[in-house]
């Protein structure tokens, strides 16, 4: 894959995390308008890899391109650059008190980084909104209190803070967790259609390995290193779901899904 | 009793904004700890033959910047480490103030406040915060809310969280410090905690939440004054019940509000 066509690119990336080293020596690319997922069993390293991929972690060493631009060691990037990103975290809410109304927090993922006169570009503002809205089926809870939202609905409101805007690159933490089965298979199916519309390049975490098999063009299986990388098909094979997860997960997995 | 009255108002109405965010990023009790120890920089003022006022300023931005690092740094509980760094430091304070002859007398006004104590000065100082913290948050709005929803969002969407995050330690430990003379050591939490609660039972969009907050931190200073003066009370300890008053009324109109809907 040449430079000129990949979103992201990680050379020899190594992160620490509390003092030791989470993540070590990864290196792949994000060709554009792809879907990747990232696998791996918990405590592999997969939620510091994306923080150091977002720069919401120094970088212990290597080195990370995102859209042609370098991501600074203190987490630096253009704003031009960081608004055509956006990231799905696993939990939203932390502060259950908040009173940010859906509409109110999809417009703030319209606003470019920086500071901000309240009345700046209002009207465009807006219908930008409506639009992300509309096209995520989530008009109805504009009104809405973040707190007041189910899981499922949470997740669509998401989307919708990433739709406001053309993005390049969507990264999502385990978007899944939380959700049932119907809530997750409508939320995949929603994400996969805007990904198609918009173009966008998917780099998503993910425990749901069916999904994976079914959405993604390439999996990068981790467990601190990189321990494969390819289509689905090659990666998650019985031997090296056994290398990754261990067999017990292997058999658990077959119980599971038949 | 004018500039009493401006000054007790402009007071309530900037711990009603900073106190909207304070409470969201669960930085009560932060405030209610500077607060105390802010009592140990009015010592070292007196100790040291200085105004007090020019002394708690920097003493409180460096106290907060300290006990944040404390927080972030150390495996303990952060209610546990803040209750050890401000009953300590309130020991030492009152300990230390019991020893200067000419300070015996004015523990108290130093620990409930004394709004009829405050200068021309204090006022423009305090007018001047509540600009600065309004211009500030107003324009980092989007920051704000967002670093108060989720830390890693915020950074991934381009937020510098950790300036952000240290700003808004450094502003409220500004506001507490001046604040102090008219509200006192002992209740000065109260003017962050009770007017952002009350705002927020009150509020469905942010904004709002800010602006209702700030309405309640403001009037209710200005009715705690008069009575205080009226009843001849304590300053800070007046307000504060007035305080009260009102959050009870805000959780009363709440409920209404909520039955109304759940009838609808």
């Amino acid at each position: 894959m040449s430079v000129k066509e990949a979103v992201l690119q990680v050379q020899d990336l190594s992160v620490e995390r509390r003092g030791r080293l989470a993540v070590e020596g990864v290196s792949f690319a994000l060709a554009a308008e792809s879907d990747t997922a990232l696998v791996g069993p918990n405590g592999a390293g997969k939620s510091t890899l994306v923080a150091a991929l977002l720069g919401l972690l120094p970088h212990a060493s290597g080195r990370v391109e995102l859209l042609g631009q370098p991501l600074g060691a203190n987490g630096f990037l253009p704003r031009s650059v960081r608004a055509q990103i956006a990231y799905v975290p696993q939990n939203l809410v932390i502060q259950g008190l908040i009173p940010v109304s859906v509409a109110e927090f999809v417009g703030f993922g319209f606003d470019l980084p920086g500071p901000r006169l309240p009345w700046r570009s209002g009207k465009q503002r807006m219908e930008a909104v409506f639009i992300a809205l509309e096209r995520t089926h989530t008009c109805d809870l504009r009104n809405r209190l973040l707190t007041e939202l189910s899981g499922g609905q949470l997740k669509r409101v998401l989307l919708a803070f990433c739709l406001v805007r053309p993005r390049r690159l969507l990264v999502l933490d385990e978007a899944q967790a939380g959700l049932d089965v119907h809530s997750n298979e409508h939320f995949q199916q929603q994400l996969l259609e805007l990904r198609r519309q918009e173009g966008w390049t998917v780099l998503q975490v993910s425990h749901d390995l069916e999904m994976v098999r079914r959405s993604s063009d390439q999996v990068l299986c981790l467990n601190r290193k990189l321990r494969g990388s390819g289509s689905p098909e090659a990666t998650l094979s019985e031997e090296r779901l056994g290398e990754l997860y261990g067999l017990n997960m292997v058999s658990q997995h077959h119980q599971t899904h038949g | 009793m004018q500039r009493a009255l401006l000054g007790g108002m402009l007071t309530g109405a900037l711990g009603g904004v900073l106190g909207s965010f304070a409470v969201l990023r669960q930085l009560s009790f932060f405030s209610d700890a500077l607060g105390h120890s802010s009592l140990l920089g009015i010592t070292l003022g007196i100790l040291l033959g200085v105004n007090p006022t020019l002394v708690l300023i920097p003493f409180a931005v460096i106290f907060a910047l300290l006990v944040s690092q404390l927080v972030e740094r150390s495996a303990l509980p952060t209610d546990a480490l803040l209750n050890i760094v401000y009953s300590s430091s309130l020991a030492i304070a009152i300990l230390a103030l019991s020893r200067v002859e000419t300070y015996r007398g004015g523990i108290q006004q130093l620990l409930f406040g004394d709004i009829l104590g405050i200068s021309r000065l204090d006022v423009i100082v305090i007018a001047a915060f509540l600009a600065a913290s309004v211009i500030y948050l107003g324009l980092s709005m989007r920051a704000q809310v967002l670093l108060t929803l989720n830390q890693d969002l915020a950074g991934a969407m381009g937020v510098r969280t950790r300036w952000h995050g240290l700003a808004f330690v450094i502003l409220l430990a500004v506001v507490v410090a001046i604040s102090i003379k008219a509200v006192g050591v002992l209740l000065i939490s109260a003017f962050v905690v009770i007017p952002a609660c009350a705002g927020r039972l009150l509020s469905r969009s942010f904004p709002v939440y800010v602006m209702i907050s700030s309405g309640i931190g403001g009037g209710c200073a200005l009715l705690g004054l008069l009575f205080s003066g009226l009843a001849k009370l304590p300053s800070g300890p007046s307000v504060v019940m007035v305080q009260f008053l009102g959050f009870l009324l805000a959780m009363l109109i709440s409920n209404q509000i909520h039955s109304n809907a759940s009838e609808t």
